[in-house]
């Protein structure tokens, strides 16, 4: 009787195991919300202000302030 | 021997306090309180994050050039999504956006699919943020803007009333038709 020859071979995953694997990672990114605010609540936690828009909002406040008190303008104490 | 202890200087002390905290002591606490909500209903009504800086920036900026004028009737984060929401509807009225608009409660409400007491789901986050705005931009402005008050868990529906100048009864009743008519548009973004 001739011996069945196995060779041995690495698994490899069939489609259907693709398939399943790529469905549980989604179904781990799922989410469900149960109304309109939720969703943006959830969308609004993930949002966070550029800090550039502080660094501008000082910079234009800079421009339209004051000179605060006692700062520069000692010529002008000594004309007036 | 002792170690010696580093001690912050001034210049580091001054670095860690940031550019608004020393133009504007008074005001940066208001910001940090308050500008993730204006930037978020910026961002949610104008669609882009670039105009929705610069609308952040704005609003704030007027909010400070007018800071003496509040009166403390109403908290400041009121005062601020009043002069949010009057600053992106006249953004949007220059950019001539208001095409958006034939979204009116009509044509939603037609649109709308009675299956709304299901869950929104939601397969993939990152897609989240596209799918919210591709929702809010078929809602009609008033719609999309309550809808935006209320998830801000901070307003009440009293204080969302008084700065739509609408009563209580008003914002709920036009609140139920959006939530309908956003988890029906929404479901399309799939």
């Amino acid at each position: 009787m001739k011996k069945q020859q196995v060779k041995f071979q690495p698994r490899q995953q069939t489609q259907e195991e693709l398939d399943e694997s790529q469905t549980l990672k989604k179904a781990e990114a799922a989410r469900e919300f149960a109304s309109a605010e939720e969703v943006l609540r959830f969308d609004a936690e993930g949002i966070e202000v550029p800090a550039e828009v502080e660094e501008r909002l000082a910079e234009s406040i800079r421009k339209e302030a004051p000179p605060p008190e006692g700062s520069g303008g000692w010529w002008r104490k000594m004309f007036l | 021997m002792t170690a010696a202890v580093a001690q912050p200087s001034m210049d580091d002390e001054l670095e860690s306090v940031s550019a608004l905290a020393q133009v504007a002591p008074d005001f940066a606490g208001i910001y940090q309180e308050h500008s993730k909500a204006i930037f978020y209903l910026c961002l949610r009504m104008l669609g882009e994050e670039a105009r929705a800086e610069d609308a952040t920036h704005d609003v704030f900026l007027k909010a400070w050039r007018h800071r003496d004028n509040f009166e403390g009737r109403s908290s400041w984060r009121t005062w601020l999504y009043r002069i949010a929401i009057n600053h992106c509807r006249n953004l949007k009225q220059t950019w001539a956006e208001r095409h958006i608009s034939t979204t009116d409660d009509e044509f939603v409400l037609q649109n709308t699919v009675p299956d709304t007491e299901s869950p929104l789901r939601v397969l993939e986050i990152k897609e989240l943020g596209e799918r919210i705005q591709a929702t809010l931009e078929r809602l009609p402005d008033e719609y999309r803007m309550l809808l935006l008050l209320v998830a801000d868990e901070e307003m009440s529906y009293d204080e969302v009333a008084a700065l739509t100048q609408q009563s209580s009864d008003a914002v709920r009743g036009k609140l139920h038709r959006a939530r309908k008519a956003f988890a029906a548009e929404f479901r399309k973004t799939e």
